[in-house]
């Protein structure tokens, strides 16, 4: 004990005895300094006081250390690491409480994350939903350039937070309380103490697990309980309808708020929920809702205003599909009208149609002499690029098939016609005589007539010999009384009756026809018949003459009959000019052998 | 207003449900037994100046002590022994619960009911028996949940004990 007291001045050790005069005198000059120096030694050797001494300054040590490097960071480094692990291993709650304020808005953001896919997944699903009302979240979310499922979430999830509790873990004390509409607050203690034992048992039963969590939501009808649990205190919100999950987040900030601002309060609780009327505020923060949106007769100008884009988009697309669905039925009509032809089609059998890859399509069989299926398409409107046609070629017994197969059978002139009844080929018309025969002889191997009857074709050969015949009939060529001499203009007119007579004589031969002409003399009823036979028949014989001296005139007869066959009877002195005159007459027997044609 | 968290504990059969009927004017109906496994009620007791909200859980079918689950003795300011004076394993169940509750709330203040005092000729529980837990500083109560005698008493004790504590 002596050492230490030793002065610094390098004097005698131990007190000085008072007989000595130096050490009185060095008590009474040091003995303030001297007890300081003792007081100072003491406080040295102290362990306490010296870590009282430290503690006072420490802080300000590590600020200033900490401001210069990092060393002192590096030499704590391992202590406290070693001791955060200790603490972890032995009260994880400790630290699980301080950290809660801080992993609570970490977790929700990372479960946002999560939600945001799961939505994404959901706006798939619904994507194949097209309500009415799906429709119209559809064209708002392209209007406000949300997602699809941001608007239902928004559209559907209508609800009222009625009441909130809070509740103190440990003992399921209400805390606090606040309720929307001011009632039931009277039970709310008991209520609070329910659901803490409810949340317990399901605990319980099914976690296992010490800290496995518990339950968070159920639900009793359209009231859902949402238990949103802190270390200390947990907030339980009873709420009506469907609420969105975002309200959580609601509910989890407050009970971290909670956390933070009564820390204090709720670690020493100990069954007086006083201090926690300053919470009150927070918890009528969670008393939220949301209203279905009601169209609002103000606002009903500017949504309109708003929805004009829409709606012009939407009838312009309406529009453009009511177009293209009247063009579809428009052409399918087309195509059925057309199908409608080629069956009445005599020579075409339709047997199948229908639409193939965008086009028409039709198949069926066809006679070639049949009308052409692609010409029709036309008065039908069709393009041909809109019709596939597929025919395969037939053999048709239509009437007016098998009629145009005898034409091209009998190479019958435009001029024949024909038809088909009770099984004979009937031809009409006018043809040439030579074609008459040949048909009638190839009409014996047509095959689809059993008959041929060609009663109303006119032969038209014939048709011209007697137009011929009754153009030279209707000549007159007229005498003076009792001459047989041709005056100067009857003997022009003969030079007319030569080209006539030689017309007769060719188409006659055309006909295969002999054809003979008897020149007529006659006479007026004046003098005696003998003398009137005799001058008709020179004057016959004279018309003869006369005509005999053309170039290829045909063999004449000449007839004289006198007054016998008159041309008029007579009256009148004109009508004996009448019938002093020589006229023709054709005499046609049946057609020579020797010139039928073969 | 001072609320406090206390738990019925006693062996099958012995009046626990009945004892809080009596006590408490019900909020919930008896089905919440069955269906959730327990029932919590609430009994405000004036003493003097003080107020206090007594929060009662009563568990269902709670008989075999090894089933009390921690978490519904958690957080409580006392606890209710319950014993049916005509059965006398009840009792030795009583204390047998009072071992366990304090393992798991620690040393909280807490009353015996020996209760169905109504029917006197078939006690089975003697005078020696509760002597005995007198010693042992129990506040032990004879009740009746038919007659409400001692009910109102021992709770009222129980309340005072937990403010004092």
């Amino acid at each position: 004990m002596d050492e230490p007291l030793k002065p610094g001045n390098g004097g005698e050790a131990g007190p000085a005895p008072p007989a000595d005069p130096l050490g009185q005198l060095r008590e009474l000059l040091l003995a303030a300094e001297q007890e300081q120096v003792v007081r100072l030694q003491e406080r040295l050797d102290d362990p306490r006081s010296r870590a009282e001494d430290v503690s006072r300054v420490l802080p300000e040590a590590i600020a200033i250390r900490s401001r210069q490097d990092r060393d002192l960071t590096d030499s704590l480094l391992p202590a406290v690491e070693e001791a955060i692990g200790v603490s972890v291993r032995r009260h994880p709650e400790v630290l699980a409480d301080g950290l809660f304020p801080v992993m609570g808005p970490a977790i929700r953001k990372s479960i946002a994350n999560t939600l945001a896919e799961m939505l994404e997944s959901l706006n798939q699903t619904l994507a194949l939903g097209f309500s009415r009302q799906g429709l119209r979240w559809r064209i708002e979310a392209w209007r406000t350039g949300k997602t699809f499922a941001q608007v239902v979430m928004l559209r559907t999830l209508v609800y009222r937070v009625e009441q909130v509790f809070l509740i103190h873990r440990e003992t399921g004390l209400l805390l606090a309380h606040a309720s929307a509409s001011g009632e039931g607050v009277q039970d709310a203690a008991m209520v609070s103490g329910m659901l803490t034992a409810i949340r317990d048992f399901v605990h319980d039963s099914f976690a296992g697990g010490a800290e496995a969590g518990g339950l968070d939501a159920f639900r009793v009808g359209e009231l859902a309980v949402w238990v949103e649990q802190g270390p200390r205190a947990g907030l339980a919100a009873v709420i009506r309808g469907s609420p969105p999950r975002e309200l959580r987040s609601v509910f989890a900030e407050a009970i971290e708020e909670i956390h933070r601002e009564e820390a204090r309060a709720l670690e020493e609780f100990e069954g007086d929920a006083a201090p926690f009327e300053k919470t009150r505020e927070v918890l009528e923060a969670c008393l939220k809702s949301q209203k279905q949106p009601a169209p609002a007769g103000a606002g009903r100008v500017g949504r309109a205003r708003r929805y004009a884009p829409v709606l012009a988009v939407l009838v312009v697309v309406l529009a453009g599909i009511g177009l293209w669905t009247f063009a579809a039925v428009r052409r399918d009509r087309r195509f059925e009208s057309y199908l409608r032809r080629l069956n009445a089609q005599p020579g075409i059998v339709v047997t199948a149609s229908g639409r193939r890859e965008g086009k028409f399509f039709v198949a069926g069989l066809r006679d070639p002499l049949a009308a052409d299926p692609a010409r029709m398409l036309a008065p039908a409107r069709l393009a041909p690029r809109d019709v596939v046609a597929s025919w395969k070629p037939y053999r048709a017994l239509d009437p007016s098939i098998v009629a145009a197969r005898a034409r091209s059978f009998l190479v019958a002139p435009e001029t024949v016609s024909f038809r088909v009844g009770g099984g004979a080929l009937v031809a009409s018309g006018t043809a040439p005589r030579r074609w008459i025969e040949e048909a009638r002889r190839l009409s014996r191997t047509f095959p689809d007539a059993s008959r041929y009857d060609d009663r109303g074709v006119a032969d038209t050969d014939r048709k011209k010999l007697d137009a011929a015949r009754e153009k030279l009939e209707s000549r007159r060529i007229f005498f003076a009384s009792g001459s047989s001499e041709l005056g100067p203009s009857e003997a022009a007119k003969l030079e007319e009756v030569a080209p006539d007579l030689s017309d007769l004589a060719a188409l006659a031969a055309a006909a295969g026809l002999q054809v003979r002409v008897e020149v007529v003399g006659r006479g007026d009823s004046e003098g005696s018949s003998d003398v009137n036979t005799a001058l008709s028949r020179r004057r016959a014989e004279r018309v003869v003459s006369a005509l005999s001296a053309k170039p290829s005139a045909e063999p004449l007869t000449a007839i004289g009959v006198g007054s016998t066959q008159p041309l008029a009877p007579e009256r009148t002195e004109e009508d004996k000019q009448l019938n002093r005159s020589v006229s023709f007459r054709v005499v046609l027997p049946g057609p020579r052998s020797a010139q039928a044609p073969q | 207003m001072i609320q406090k968290k206390i738990c019925m504990l006693g062996a099958f059969a012995v009046g626990k449900t009945s004892l809080v009927s009596r006590f408490v004017k019900s909020l919930f109906s008896g089905k919440y037994h069955s269906t959730v496994g327990v029932k919590v009620d609430k009994k405000l007791v004036v003493l003097g100046e003080e107020q206090l909200d007594l929060l009662l859980w009563d568990l269902y079918g709670e008989d075999e002590f090894q089933k009390i689950r921690p978490s519904y003795l958690r957080g409580s300011a006392g606890y209710v022994l319950v014993a049916d004076g005509t059965r006398r394993e009840t009792l030795d169940r009583a204390v047998v619960l009072q071992n366990r509750a304090e393992e798991i709330v620690g040393t909280v203040p807490f009353v015996l009911m020996v209760n169905k005092s109504d029917l006197g000729e078939k006690w089975e529980v003697d005078a020696d028996a509760l002597a005995e837990l007198e010693k042992r500083d129990w506040p032990a109560f004879k009740t009746s949940a038919k007659t409400g005698a001692g009910v109102e008493e021992a709770f009222r004790t129980l309340a005072r004990r937990m403010l004092a504590g």
